[in-house]
């Protein structure tokens, strides 16, 4: 178990990478971390090798402060997105370094190194040189030169970053199949909701160098923390209404500034709303647990189509509502046109209540 | 505004031929993605029609006449590069301005036009500083705000928004489409990104080795793909191939893989007439589900389950393909077990084997 306790990263003076972190990486989790860029993500997986040197604050393992071990010291396998492949060797030999450095045979090597390069697609590019190899295929041979040894923790670096979509796809099951075989730790950072739900036992959301949320996908996406979480968690993100909170007996009512009541949901389901008079809320739904609605369904939500946007399998509706602007899901096959009205049905189980952009309700479809 | 149009058009570097003769029409307003592999010549399709790159064969016509000769800055296009080349030692405002300074538009005209494209951009809290420090994301949206604060009658975007978040992407991207939507620009966006292409564009252009593979709208591309290389290139997550072998007896066509045989729908009896006996089926992760309902089942094995939360990806090994299918959130078998993989027919695509070929160099 890896634990960053109070990290705090400052460049230089002005530029602060991480505000006084508190991190744990589990044994045997694969731990992804996600933000935005510029968010510290690199940073996290630096001071985890023992690159990069705390301003203050305290790194373990199992317990014990590793402030003082070396990088050669800790076991810690990395990937950077900038590659760093050896360029005077061959793609095989690049592979097989690590394994070479720790002295295993030959007929071991090569097996391992046959058996990475097939599940990263490289097999055919052993014997070339890193200058002859596009990004993406470069991308491939640091993160299997990552992956060939074992190691106490994997810390890999937007490792898939620059694959096109379809290679992404092959790899990322591939990584998750490999971590789960070999009981792996690892550490991974994105920029991509479907890669961090897709891949971690955890996640922790990172923003400006704090952690906003840190949970299993299924805590991130149904119940997040904040309307940041809310809104980073989920392809397509999370849309937000601002309404209007009435206290009608046992149950809280919501209208939108025009008025229209959009849901209401038990007093107790809304724990810890304030009641601040002509204060406003924001209601959080996701494109697919909101749907078209008939013209003559009751208790929908009216508002014009913005902007329509093809998925293939999907269509997503932009839709002006007053001053905000939802996202709703329809069938690839019905066509909406920019500027037509449309009636919005709520799922009163599948909304997310933020006051001062801090998670008040959810009420989750499975949960 | 304008339309373009372009007759066999070729350019070559040297020995290498990039663009391999191509025609195609924009029309006037036009929203067109051009969506390919990198290497595929989609970049320097769009140079010969910024003028940044000579034509080496055939022509371009802005709104009927030839603009082989035209140089870049008398096309009044205006681009934004994938390589944001900021200017290091002015600001940010400045950089967003520069093209109207160029252009000596008014003071006071420059200083609204860029206010406005740098609050749409969420650029205003940056337009003081110096591009040295931004992150690649802050300076893709500088650029494409350089390029959006002119008015002019063509917009080339190439690769205006990989590198961002999932959230910065749809932002961005709603940006474009609703900028086209309010004042129809004839717009040309370079991606190699299939969810973008479909997202954004009227039309799709898909390239790959030159050429174009198909030219068609989005729900075209997306259900109706030319050949193997649109439908392994469109579509997320991708498309399952497998290879087939297509036979005809008393009962109809069939395809039949990894010991199992499917009837087609009359809809593909023309294309097995077509394809002959070496086929590739293909069916996308929608598709497919996991259970016993449907005209064929087959049993297969799971390799990965990853649960998105709004949808299951199930990775199922059959004999030696990996499928892939979306399911719903509560479907969620785990690594080893064996389930029912109930296809639907009615989705499955036919091509010939030859173009498995086409679509593992892709891969490579």
């Amino acid at each position: 178990m890896y634990e960053l306790k109070a990290v705090h990263k400052r460049y230089g003076l002005a530029k602060v990478a991480l505000r006084k972190i508190d991190l744990t990486v589990r044994d045997r989790e694969f731990l992804v971390i996600y933000g935005p860029a510029g968010a510290g993500k690199s940073t996290i997986l630096n001071i985890l090798a023992g690159i990069t040197r705390p301003t203050s604050g305290d790194v373990r393992r199992d317990g014990v402060s590793i402030l003082r071990v070396p990088p050669e010291r800790r076991d810690a396998a990395m990937a950077f997105e900038n590659y760093a492949l050896y360029s005077h060797l061959s793609v095989g030999e690049n592979l097989a370094f690590p394994l070479r450095a720790r002295g295993l045979g030959a007929a071991e090597i090569a097996s391992r190194v046959a058996r990475i390069s097939g599940i990263l697609g490289i097999g055919h590019l052993l014997d070339r040189r890193p200058g002859l190899l596009s990004g993406g295929q470069r991308q491939r041979v640091a993160l299997g030169r990552a992956i060939i040894r074992p190691a106490d923790i994997y810390l890999l670096d937007e490792p898939v970053g620059h694959l096109d979509a379809k290679l992404r796809h092959k790899i990322r099951a591939e990584l998750k199949a490999l971590a789960d075989d070999l009981s792996a730790t690892v550490v991974f950072t994105t920029t991509s909701s479907r890669e961090a739900l897709a891949l971690g036992d955890r996640v922790a959301v990172l923003n400006e160098g704090r952690i906003e949320q840190a949970g299993t996908p299924e805590e991130l996406y149904h119940r997040p923390a904040n309307a940041f979480v809310a809104s980073f968690v989920g392809d397509p993100p999370m849309s937000f209404l601002s309404v209007a909170p009435r206290r009608e007996g046992d149950r809280i009512a919501f209208a939108t500034p025009g008025g229209m009541p959009v849901a209401a949901l038990p007093a107790r389901a809304v724990e810890s709303l304030r009641d601040e008079p002509g204060s406003r809320i924001q209601i959080g739904f996701r494109s697919n647990e909101v749907r078209l609605a008939g013209p003559d369904d009751p208790g929908t939500l009216r508002g014009r189509v913005d902007v329509v946007e093809n998925l293939g399998y999907v269509k997503i509706a932009l839709v002006g509502i007053g001053e905000d602007q939802v996202s709703v899901s329809f069938p690839a096959s019905r066509h909406l046109s920019v500027g037509e009205t449309v009636a919005i049905a709520f799922p009163r189980d599948a909304v997310h209540l933020f006051q001062n952009a801090r998670a008040i309700a959810h009420a989750a479809p499975y949960a | 505004m304008a339309s373009i149009r372009a007759e066999n058009l070729v350019k070559r570097y040297g020995a290498f031929r990039a663009v391999h003769g191509i025609d195609f029409d924009i029309a006037d307003g036009e929203f067109v993605a051009i969506l390919g592999p990198s290497g595929c010549g989609k970049s320097s399709t769009m140079r010969m029609i910024a003028g940044l790159e000579s034509i080496t064969e055939g022509a371009i016509y802005f709104d009927g006449k030839r603009a082989n000769e035209t140089r870049a800055r008398d096309r009044n296009v205006a681009m934004s590069f994938e390589s944001y080349a900021l200017y290091p030692t002015i600001t940010i405002y400045e950089n967003i301005a520069f093209p109207l300074r160029s252009a000596a538009v008014e003071a006071r005209e420059i200083d609204r036009r860029v206010r406005d494209v740098a609050e749409k951009m969420e650029l205003t809290a940056l337009l003081d500083l110096k591009p040295h420090g931004l992150s690649s994301g802050q300076a893709q949206r500088v650029g494409l705000a350089r390029a959006l604060v002119r008015k002019p009658s063509v917009f080339l975007l190439d690769e205006p928004i990989s590198h961002l978040d999932t959230r910065q992407r749809y932002r961005m991207r709603r940006f474009i489409k609703s900028l086209h939507q309010e004042f129809h620009y004839t717009m040309i966006y370079v991606t190699h990104d299939q969810e973008e292409a479909l997202a954004l564009a009227d039309r799709v252009m898909v390239m790959s080795d030159g050429e174009i593979q198909q030219m068609a709208t989005p729900d075209e591309v997306y259900a109706r793909p030319r050949n193997a290389f649109v439908a392994g290139f469109v579509g997320e997550p991708p498309i399952n191939f497998v290879d087939c072998r297509v036979r005809r007896d008393a009962a109809g066509w069939a395809v039949e893989f990894e010991g199992h045989r499917l009837l087609l729908p009359e809809r593909l009896h023309r294309a097995a007439e077509r394809v002959g006996d070496e086929g590739l089926a293909a069916i996308r992760p929608h598709f497919l589900s996991i259970g016993e309902n449907g005209p064929m089942v087959i049993e297969g094995r799971v390799f990965v389950t990853e649960e998105l939360q709004d949808q299951n990806l199930i990775f199922v090994d059959i004999g030696g393909t990996r499928f892939t299918i979306v399911a719903h959130p509560s479907v969620k078998p785990r690594r080893g077990d064996i389930v029912p993989v109930a296809i639907d027919p009615d989705h499955l695509l036919l091509f010939p084997r030859s173009e498995a070929k086409k679509f593992e160099d892709l891969a490579a």
